[in-house]
């Protein structure tokens, strides 16, 4: 097994100096070394149709046997198990579980109000990019980073094998958070574009008042395995201000002109609390996965919510 | 402007207007003892003023305003008055401020709480308390300052104490009986007036000790006075806390003091001359110029006046005189000082024309021609006096003798006697008004005579030789007027209308018409039955005391009307009418029917300096405990535990308490977790 310091430096990645770098930066040792755990749960519910490494939950033709089942008529006798027939006198089926290639969309929201917080909520939604990216890569699956404003801002090449780690790597650096966001516009343009589904992974702070929930719900109804991963900096769950505050939008420039009284602050939690509970209830609804990152809380959880499929 | 603000809270300064306080008595809710405390408030305006500047907001940048936008629409939506809280920390500090400028300013309830279980509540209803006064702003008399001050002192009272009412008159009375609902009491308090009597705390103060003594826990009186009290040591030595409020300001006041009406024959023109002599005392500090008139009663015509200067505590000896007419007699006359002034019962004064100058004397006899010459002698000596001889029988017509005439009656002793005063000489033996007239007695030496009885008055009864006498048996020693070795010959034998004197022995019989005295016993027969003639028997009335007059013994269905036109009970005994209470001065009108049936005017006087000086009001100048008792004026200041400075600091502090709190008090927390028991509300989002 090789380490994300080792895959990176490889020969075949000339630019030498950033390898330690990003290595350092998105993909600690002791980070991969919990990837390389989780990885093996990692579950992808969707099928993309190609044949590849992952097992795909329907039944296929492969080398891996699932079950038998009675013959019926019309079924085809070459997938007759004989060996089985002799000994039961009975003609079964032998089932065996088809593979499919899958492939993980990281759709990484670009937007400024990522880059909020101390340390940056971007940091965080790069590394957990870094880290599923890592982990597709590392079973040989097919990764891709999409980077979304308003609309898809920047949609890298899929990458395949732990080859591709590096160049996914540098595609999340030179990512910066900018701009405004509709990540409504930039699912439904990924699900357009892209017939095959696969694992829709969202990494944002959901901070949108677009039609996201309906995005959602078309990309899961096209075959996507969805995952969204909250990404809040602690003092948006919890203000700590005090007094009388002009509160400007880092993406619009809107101002809010707000009393930081225990009023107002208990309207804003309550609101923050009904955004967590309307991603909770699509993430049910879709059987996805919903998984709130904080910025000061170890990502190694995060990470293991999300392969556990949890809902936070 | 403060002033203002505070008078919108019912509150007034007592050094702006301590004036209109301390004279009417009047009830403002709150005083202020230090009101340039009140400056604090100035501070309100910086205070503002910070606010103001204070709420230059901030700029912070976050990642988005989307839900503090939906945030403080929730804030509006859920609370029209969120702008107004939003400045609760404003509202708290001002609050705060507001009332420690109040505190500042000693803020007190005037009069103090009144401690005791059981109070007892006299308010002086004597003529002095009809004095004019100020009472907010308006004229009114002092016994409505007291019954305002009655009602205060009812408020004060503690929970569960309970009180009675009682009203000091000529009489003491019980307005209420001990009661704890105070909403009766304070009604029974407007049934309270006052009378033109003189006051006798005295006595209501000795009823609500008797009425206390049974009762157990704490019990005090307070008497509300205008502070003249008749009695002043009346207070002294009452066994229960007394405390007396007074209500009223010292005025300027002249008032008659004493009046007499007397019937005389003018020298000059030698005509029957009515004589009016009054006694007008000045009590004010300034002299006075009054018009001193006299009229009949029912009659606009001035029988006489004259004009005076009393000097301050002056009293001068006025006299009106008038010739009367045959139909004047026994009329009213009404005597009046002007111009009037505060208390009015004093200006005016009551009496009655005399009934002739010549004091009518009826001398009855079995045989008018043999009556005694010495008697008839010495009641013609005297020129005020006009004799008729009649037989005995004669007595018992109607009308044959006048009401008020002096009668003598030798020889004889009928069973009814009419007219006023009466003299039996030598009556037969047997019973005669109350005196049994027995044997005879032979040359008495006379021993004594009662010296202190009117009649026996000057005269000396020494060596007087007697050759025969009756002896009398009285029904009391107390009746016997000359005592004799061998017995009584001469007894009283009065009954409550008139006088009445028996001799038991003809003055024909002894030498005593040769000595003076048997001169002067006549004419002090002849002068009481004056004076009986002119004031009946008891004497001018006074308001206050029962009306005692003499009328006809066959007098019936007698009726009485006040000087209002009120009809008052009377009791009619023996030819005495009685009406048990004068509560006004005026002329009472009696009228009577039966064989002699007539009518009269009784006058009634106030004539009392006590009540007329209503100048000096016992302790203005604040509370003083002299002998136990307790004096305070209604607009005292209130001593210390009145003061409401701490109630309002505590306010204040609990106010400020409650700023810290509010800008200091955590948010409460919406649970993230899916089960938080409050559903919160999904955020909206714009159409696609």
């Amino acid at each position: 097994m090789l380490d994300a310091g080792s895959l990176l430096s490889h020969k075949n990645f000339p630019m030498q100096p950033s390898r330690s770098e990003l290595a350092s930066k998105l993909l600690d040792p002791s980070f991969v070394r919990e990837l390389e755990v989780l990885r093996r749960r990692l579950e992808v519910r969707a099928r993309s149709g190609a044949s590849g490494e992952h097992a795909a939950r329907r039944r296929g033709g492969s080398a891996e046997f699932q079950e038998h089942r009675p013959y019926s008529a019309g079924d085809d006798l070459r997938r007759i198990d004989w060996a089985a027939y002799a000994r039961t006198d009975e003609p079964v089926l032998k089932l065996f579980r088809a593979e499919e290639d899958v492939i993980v969309r990281i759709v990484i929201d670009a937007s400024a109000s990522l880059d909020f917080g101390t340390p940056p909520k971007f940091d965080a939604a790069t590394r957990l990019a870094a880290a599923f990216g890592y982990m597709a890569l590392a079973s040989s699956e097919r990764a891709q980073v999409v980077a979304a404003g308003e609309g898809i801002v920047r949609e890298e090449t899929p990458v395949r094998g732990r080859n591709g780690l590096l160049g996914l790597l540098r595609a999340l650096s030179t990512i910066t958070p900018k701009g405004g966001t509709d990540l409504g516009r930039a699912i439904d343009t990924i699900v357009r574009k892209n017939k095959r589904p696969g694992m829709l992974l969202i990494v944002s702070d959901f901070f949108d008042s677009g039609p996201i929930l309906t995005a959602l719900s078309r990309a899961v109804a096209a075959g996507h395995d969805l995952a969204l991963i909250q990404v809040v900096a602690p003092e948006e769950i919890e203000p700590v201000y005090d007094g009388d505050w002009a509160l400007e939008d880092a993406e619009t420039g809107a101002v809010v002109e707000v009393t930081m009284d225990a009023a107002a602050l208990e309207a804003y939690a309550l609101r923050f609390a009904g955004l967590c509970e309307e991603l909770r209830q699509i993430a049910r609804r879709h059987r996805a996965t919903y998984v709130r990152a904080r910025t000061d809380e170890p990502l190694e959880g995060v990470v293991r919510r999300i392969v556990s499929r949890s809902i936070d | 402007m403060i002033l203002e603000f505070a008078h919108s809270f019912g509150l007034t300064a007592t050094n702006v207007i301590p004036s209109v306080l301390l004279a009417a008595g009047s009830s403002a809710p709150l005083d202020f003892l230090a009101p340039k405390g009140l400056a604090l408030l100035g501070l309100l305006v910086p205070l503002v003023v910070l606010y103001i500047l204070k709420v230059r907001r901030k700029r912070l940048r976050v990642a988005s305003t989307w839900l503090w936008a939906l945030a403080k629409r929730d804030l509006i939506a859920r609370s029209p008055w969120q702008k107004l809280i939003a400045q609760v920390p404003l509202i708290l500090q001002a609050l705060a401020l507001l009332l420690l400028g109040l505190a500042l300013a000693r803020p007190a309830t005037r009069g103090r709480a009144i401690m005791g279980d059981h109070i007892a509540i006299i308010i002086d209803a004597s003529a002095s308390m009809s004095a004019e006064n100020v009472l907010d702003d308006k004229p009114a008399q002092r016994i409505e300052i007291a019954r305002r001050v009655a009602k205060d002192i009812l408020s004060a009272m503690a929970p569960g104490s309970d009180a009675m009412l009682l009203e000091a008159g000529r009489e003491a009375r019980v307005v209420t009986p001990l009661d704890r609902d105070i909403v009766r009491l304070k009604a029974a308090i407007d049934t309270v007036h006052a009378y033109d009597v003189e006051g006798d705390l005295g006595s209501a103060v000795a009823l609500a000790v008797d009425r206390l003594r049974q009762l157990g826990g704490s019990r005090r009186i307070v008497i509300v006075t205008d502070g003249n009290l008749a009695s002043p040591t009346a207070l002294d030595g009452v066994s229960l806390p007394v405390e007396v409020v007074t209500v009223g300001t010292p005025i300027e006041n002249a008032g008659i003091v004493r009046v007499d009406v007397r019937s005389g024959t003018e020298p000059t023109l030698k005509r029957e001359q009515v004589q009016a002599f009054l006694v007008v005392a000045n009590f004010g500090s300034s002299p006075r110029e009054l018009y001193v008139t006299m009229r009949e009663d029912n009659a606009s015509d001035v029988l006489a006046s004259r004009k005076i200067l009393v000097g301050p505590g002056e009293r001068q000896p006025v006299v009106l005189d008038f010739f009367p007419a045959s139909g004047d007699y026994r009329r009213g006359l009404i005597f009046d000082i002007a111009p009037h002034d505060k208390l009015v019962v004093d200006d005016t004064a009551f009496a009655r024309v005399p009934a002739g100058d010549k004091l009518p004397v009826v001398y009855a006899a079995p045989d008018p021609s043999k009556t005694s010459p010495w008697i008839e002698r010495a009641i013609i000596s005297d020129p005020a006096t006009s004799l008729k001889t009649v037989t005995v029988n004669d007595l018992a017509q109607p009308g044959g003798v006048e009401m008020d005439a002096f009668v003598v009656v030798e020889g004889a002793c009928p069973s009814v006697v009419p007219g006023g005063d009466l003299l039996i000489v030598a009556p037969p033996a047997g019973p005669c008004f109350g005196t049994l007239v027995g044997r005879t007695l032979e040359h008495p030496q006379i021993t004594s005579w009662e010296s202190g009885d009117a009649r026996m008055r000057f005269l000396s009864l020494d060596g007087i030789s007697i050759a025969r006498a009756m002896a009398l048996a009285p029904e009391g020693p107390t009746q016997e007027l000359i005592r004799t070795q061998e017995g009584t010959i001469a007894t009283d034998i009065s009954t409550p209308t008139r006088t009445g004197t028996l001799l038991g022995f003809d003055v024909g019989d002894s030498d005593w018409p040769l000595k003076a005295s048997f001169v002067l016993f006549m004419r002090n027969l002849l002068e009481q039955a004056r004076i009986h003639r002119a004031f009946g028997v008891t004497g001018p009335t006074r308001a206050g005391e029962p009306l005692r007059v003499r009328l006809p013994a066959s007098a019936k269905e007698v009726e009485v009307l006040a000087p209002g036109g009120d009809k008052l009970d009377v009791s009619m005994r023996s030819g005495l009418a009685v009406v048990p209470e004068t509560t006004r001065v005026g002329l009472y009108k009696f009228t009577w029917n039966g064989p002699e049936a007539g009518a009269m005017v009784v006058p009634v006087n106030l004539t009392s300096v006590l009540e007329s000086n209503v100048t000096t009001v016992i302790s203005q100048s604040g509370p003083k405990v002299d002998s136990g008792v307790e004096v305070r004026a209604a607009g005292a200041e209130p001593d210390a535990h009145n003061e409401w400075t701490w109630v309002l600091a505590l306010v204040a502090l609990g106010f400020v308490v409650a700023d810290v709190w509010y800008v200091t008090r955590r948010p409460r927390q919406t649970s993230l977790e899916p089960a938080a028991p409050r559903k919160p509300p999904a955020p909206e989002r714009r159409a696609a």
